[in-house]
């Protein structure tokens, strides 16, 4: 780890260790048959918001798997090293989950593919193994896109968060399938917050490299989103003159069924405080608490059971 | 501070530019991001289905047939001769069961279990739980059974295990190959299909043993008289299986599917394993995974699960024959690579492309 900023910081990341938990990826499985296209009913924007997520959940994830593996030799920390296990099975099942809901969009006449195929070009190659001398060059485009992972980790802590306490999914008469893919996710990303941050700063923990890397990961964000929900918007089949417009996201915001901007924007000034941990939000508590009712996750612990 | 005229510039050069991209992507939306050729999301390997027992009949003494069907109007994937369903159930379990069905009905899959008493449980549940208008979530199909292409079969069933070989004969005698079948079992009761086998095959073909009439199947008479060259299809109790490849014909290819459960843990054989990266061989000791035996050579090698369903600690198979244990790969996959954590070598050696 950097020692140069504790040198001039006194405020340094302390993790919260009653947010600590033992990682272990859960062999979950969705059937989508019931799953309506517009799974919260007569909200297509909200719906494909949210969607958005299968665009690009299954390249990305994919893509965090690649580069941890290689990350692995590095890591001179048994604990880490086991968080870091962990989390690559955890994001290698919600990869497969997200992909699995594709096929499903595409039977009802919205197909994902001129979308999904830039995304997996985008994490495929633009920030893929580049071809880079071995050494220096080479290092430096891992340590870049750690610092890219544990950025782009904050906001799926935020999300699983924040989906594990939308409470207006439920009285709206959102899908259960998709509530529980949504919810199994965010709670497993509340699990295992911290490790990419940590990874990051036992590996490197450069502050100029955490800002820059959260610049462009955020903007990486805004970019795909605002573009995949109007793709969506514009291609249901069953709507007419589909748009979007960030008056209609500020709208659902405040009505609960989507994040809302005041609190993401809040959330940017806590990344790039010196001090932040990621163990200072959200609760491990309550994602294990979903995780020990949710109808995937208990699914698969007796599919485990079964299989022994 | 810029004067009017900067102002008025920039803004006009903004607006300008911003019609140019509207317009630009008025024609093509999802301009400018360039797409991978060959797009790798949305095909997953494996989707969950929910379909319903839409029929449960009993075929013989202790076997039921379930016909298992999708929501109204929809269409099932299609599968092949071989091809096997995982059955995800009531208790969590996950089952594996061949298709006894005709491929070409893409309105149901149909399969058949017989109920082992002393077994795992699986059949009991299918038996006691599975019954009509029940909903059942299935994975699949998946074939690690195919059927090649061959001038001639030779067929060999026991009891249960006619269940991948039934589509099997239809498909061959489709093909208009020259086929046998060797059908053996306890009793005449206990074995199902033996009507509809017959019907298939006619006189000439089939051969059907039962225990109580005939004994036990002379192993060393199945072959008397078989073309050369045939593609030899078993599937049954352990014993038949073995008595088979001990009595095959030189030249003939033998096929064999295993009633193995998925995770098997006793009865592991150990083996070797070469690393030809690393230049160097280990040997998996019986009642330890590749993935083990591997890291102590390589302590960075990645992995997760260590149940073979994440896929992380998938590896490249140079050569030798794997038994796949996984629920993950697909049979393309299969071809030339396997999960470390839970596959096996099927002969005593493997070759990692590690």
């Amino acid at each position: 780890m950097s020692n140069t900023q504790q040198a001039w910081s006194a405020r340094v990341p302390e993790p919260l260790a009653s947010e600590r938990v033992e990682l272990k990826a859960r062999k979950v499985s969705f059937a989508w048959e019931e799953t309506p296209l517009h799974w919260i009913p007569d909200d297509p924007f909200a719906t494909h918001t949210i969607n958005v997520l299968h665009l690009l959940l299954p390249a990305g994830e994919r893509w965090f798997v690649h580069v941890y593996k290689q990350i692995l030799p590095y890591i001179k920390d048994e604990q880490l090293r086991a968080d870091v296990i962990g989390f690559i099975g955890q994001e290698a099942m919600h990869s497969q989950a997200h992909d699995e809901v594709l096929p499903h969009l595409r039977e009802q006449g919205l197909d994902p593919t001129p979308y999904t195929a830039q995304v997996d070009w985008f994490f495929e190659k633009l920030l893929g193994d580049r071809t880079l001398p071995p050494g220096k060059a080479r290092k430096w485009w891992l340590l870049e896109r750690i610092a890219l992972i544990a950025a782009i980790e904050h906001y799926t802590a935020f999300l699983g968060d924040w989906v594990l306490n939308a409470e207006e999914l439920d009285r709206r008469g959102a899908d259960p399938t998709m509530l529980d893919l949504l919810r199994w996710h965010g709670a497993e990303e509340v699990e295992h917050r911290s490790v990419a941050f940590e990874l990051f700063m036992h590996l490197d923990g450069s502050y100029k490299r955490r800002v820059r890397t959260w610049g462009l990961a955020f903007t990486a964000l805004v970019f795909l989103w605002q573009r995949g929900t109007r793709f969506f918007m514009e291609n249901d089949p069953t709507l007419d003159d589909g748009r979007a417009s960030f008056k209609e996201f500020f709208d659902r915001g405040r009505q609960g069924v989507l994040p809302t901007a005041g609190a993401m924007a809040r959330s940017i000034p806590r990344y790039l405080a010196r001090a932040y941990h990621p163990s200072q939000e959200g609760s491990t508590e309550q994602a294990v608490a979903y995780l020990a009712s949710s109808p995937a996750a208990l699914a698969a612990e007796a599919r485990e059971k079964g299989a022994a | 501070m810029p004067g009017f005229r900067t102002v008025l510039a920039v803004t006009g050069a903004a607006l300008l530019v911003r019609r140019a991209v509207r317009r630009r992507m008025g024609h093509a939306p999802l301009w400018p991001m360039p797409a991978l050729d060959t797009p790798i999301s949305g095909r997953p390997r494996g989707r969950a289905q929910l379909l319903t027992v839409a029929g449960r009949t009993v075929v013989a003494d202790g076997v039921v047939r379930l016909r298992l069907e999708p929501r109204a109007g929809a269409e099932l994937p299609p599968w092949e001769p071989g091809a096997h369903l995982d059955l995800v159930l009531p208790s969590g379990a996950v089952r594996q069961y061949s298709l006894c069905g005709d491929p070409a009905d893409r309105s149901a899959y149909t399969v058949a279990t017989r109920l082992i008493e002393d077994g795992r449980g699986g059949s009991r549940e299918v038996h006691e739980q599975l019954a009509e208008g029940t909903g059942i979530e299935v994975r699949g199909p998946r074939n690690r059974f195919p059927l090649v292409s061959s001038h001639a079969y030779v067929f060999v069933a026991g009891g249960i295990g006619i269940t991948p070989i039934l589509p099997m004969l239809r498909a061959a005698q489709a093909a208009g190959a020259e086929w046998r079948l060797v059908y053996a079992g306890r009793t005449r009761a206990s074995m199902p299909f033996l009507d509809e086998v017959e019907r298939i095959g006619g006189a000439g073909r089939v051969t059907v043993l039962a225990e109580d009439e005939t004994g036990r199947p002379d192993p060393a008479a199945l072959f008397d008289g078989i073309p050369p060259a045939a593609a030899v299809y078993c599937c049954g109790p352990e014993g038949l299986m073995d008595a088979v490849a001990a009595a095959l014909p030189t030249g003939s290819t033998l096929h064999l599917e295993r009633f193995t459960p998925a995770a098997a843990t006793e009865g592991n054989a150990p083996f070797e394993l070469e690393l030809r990266r690393s230049r160097t061989t280990v040997t998996v000791a019986a009642d330890e995974t590749a993935l083990t035996a591997v890291r102590r050579e390589l302590p960075d090698i990645a992995y997760s699960c260590a149940q073979g369903f994440c896929g992380t600690c998938q590896q490249r198979v140079v050569a030798g024959e794997v038994e796949h244990r996984d629920e993950l790969l697909t049979d393309e996959e299969r071809r030339d690579s396997m999960l470390i954590c839970v596959s096996r070598a099927r002969g005593g050696k493997l070759t990692l492309d590690l």
